[in-house]
């Protein structure tokens, strides 16, 4: 299986790609909350969002059209939830309140901007950082010990699956080639048995021999962190910064009401 | 079904991530040895499913797999699910990060499901594998459909179900084809 595009760029060497994987994930984590929770309508805060996040691709030298080429993949997701508000106005009020001055519209339109900058600071998180280091920023975060194992279980298992997947993908249409039918179907789980029959028996072998070398939920040879003072006054600056966005913004249309 | 970052009400959102790691608590505790590797294949199983699409009416729709989930995991389902998310969320940001305790409580709540329909041994295996693939798709959907209107989105949300009754439909055959491969080759992960 190909896999580069994971942690495609996450080699490179820039001021972001330096920082904590722990702290990476807090900072994101937080300014996503602070530019989701923006008030339907809300539009023009979004410029100064928009800059903070160019700023940020400049300084981590993730390329650009990589970036647009990863959001394609959940474009559609964002476009259909923010279509949904003026598709809810047209039925209820008709063509004729369709514009930019409606709010339905102007909410679907927030609803795409922080759709896409969620996004592109999602990517931004996965391509600075290699997923094993973002695993284990998780797990020095206190997630269950439970998740950790499977996830990074997951992340070995994928691959594998993924391979058998092709294989038999391969098989199903040269033996059932045509339109989707109900007998067609039938093949396509069992497909999705075979394949999950496969990989269960491999993983079984290779989590067998894991406990067997005494693995105990921790993976050796992965590398420990070591937080830095400048790592977390760099996040920290980033997040202040969005949130006086954020504030100002509030306060801003507090005014504009009263 | 991947609920994108700013979709939805933050709110909910918080709501949800402190359900859905409670959940990971409550169902994870006390996982016997045997039963890891079956979680971590069933989430990268429930991923790459995600890859298989079908050609449908121009476009194209792809597996879930929730059903099949809840009748092999039973209740431990739901942490093979929120890592499965957590990993789509990170990789292929299928799914947003702050949404992924509404992700994972929409769709464990279909593995959930799938698995109490699986419990009920007075029905036909056949009738009960279909309705846990249908309802292992329909009760995320429509609990998705709840967020969507909390979150004062309006009608339009009614034509978001009706894509998804198609892919339930789809999902019931796939789950009936899948519990009997399985019956037949490999019995004792339906028991």
């Amino acid at each position: 299986m190909k896999h580069s595009f994971i942690d495609k760029y996450s080699n490179l060497d820039s001021p972001v790609h330096r920082i904590d994987p722990r702290v990476k994930l807090v900072a994101v984590f937080s300014v996503i909350v602070i530019i989701v929770s923006e008030a339907p309508g809300a539009v023009f805060p979004f410029i100064f969002y928009g800059a903070i996040i160019a700023l940020l691709i400049f300084i981590s030298r993730i390329p650009l059209s990589y970036i647009m080429k990863r959001c394609l993949i959940a474009a559609p997701f964002i476009l259909l939830a923010a279509l949904l508000y003026p598709v809810s106005s047209i039925i209820s009020q008709g063509y004729q309140s369709f514009g930019l001055s409606n709010p339905e519209v102007k909410a679907g339109l927030t609803i795409l901007l922080k759709g896409f900058m969620a996004l592109i600071l999602l990517i931004l998180l996965t391509s600075t950082e290699k997923f094993h280091n973002l695993l284990l920023g998780l797990r020095k975060l206190k997630m269950p010990k439970l998740l950790g194992v499977i996830s990074a279980l997951m992340y070995r298992y994928v691959f594998i699956i993924h391979d058998e997947m092709l294989r038999t993908t391969r098989a199903r249409d040269s033996r059932t080639p045509g339109r989707l039918t109900i007998s067609r179907l039938k093949v396509y789980g069992n497909q999705s048995a075979m394949i999950f029959l496969r990989s269960l028996e491999r993983s079984q072998i290779i989590y067998n021999s894991m406990l067997s070398r005494g693995f105990d939920g921790n993976f050796p040879g992965m590398q420990s962190l070591a937080l830095r003072g400048k790592d977390v006054i760099a996040a920290t600056v980033f997040v202040l910064l969005v949130l006086t966005v954020r504030l100002t913004n509030s306060n801003i249309n507090c005014y504009s009401f009263n | 079904m991947h609920i994108s970052d700013g979709i939805i009400d933050t709110n909910i959102c918080i709501v949800a991530n402190v359900a859905s790691v409670a959940l990971v608590y409550a169902t994870g505790k006390k996982t016997p040895i045997d039963d890891i590797p079956k979680m971590g294949m069933m989430g990268a199983a429930l991923f790459v499913a995600s890859l298989i699409h079908f050609p449908l009416a121009g476009t194209s729709i792809h597996l879930g797999l929730f059903g099949v989930a809840g009748i092999i995991l039973g209740k431990r389902a739901f942490p093979a699910i929120f890592a499965a998310l957590l990993f789509q969320s990170l990789i292929f940001q299928h799914g947003g990060l702050v949404t992924l305790g509404v992700n994972a409580l929409n769709m464990g709540a279909g593995a959930f499901a799938a698995w109490l329909i699986w419990r009920i041994k007075v029905l036909p295996e056949s009738l009960r594998a279909v309705l846990a693939g249908f309802f292992g798709i329909i009760v995320p959907v429509l609990l998705m459909s709840a967020e969507f209107h909390f979150s004062g989105y309006g009608r339009g949300i009614f034509f978001l179900f009706s894509v998804y009754l198609v892919a339930a439909v789809i999902e019931s055959i796939i789950s009936f084809s899948v519990v009997r491969f399985f019956r037949n080759i490999k019995p004792e992960l339906l028991d």
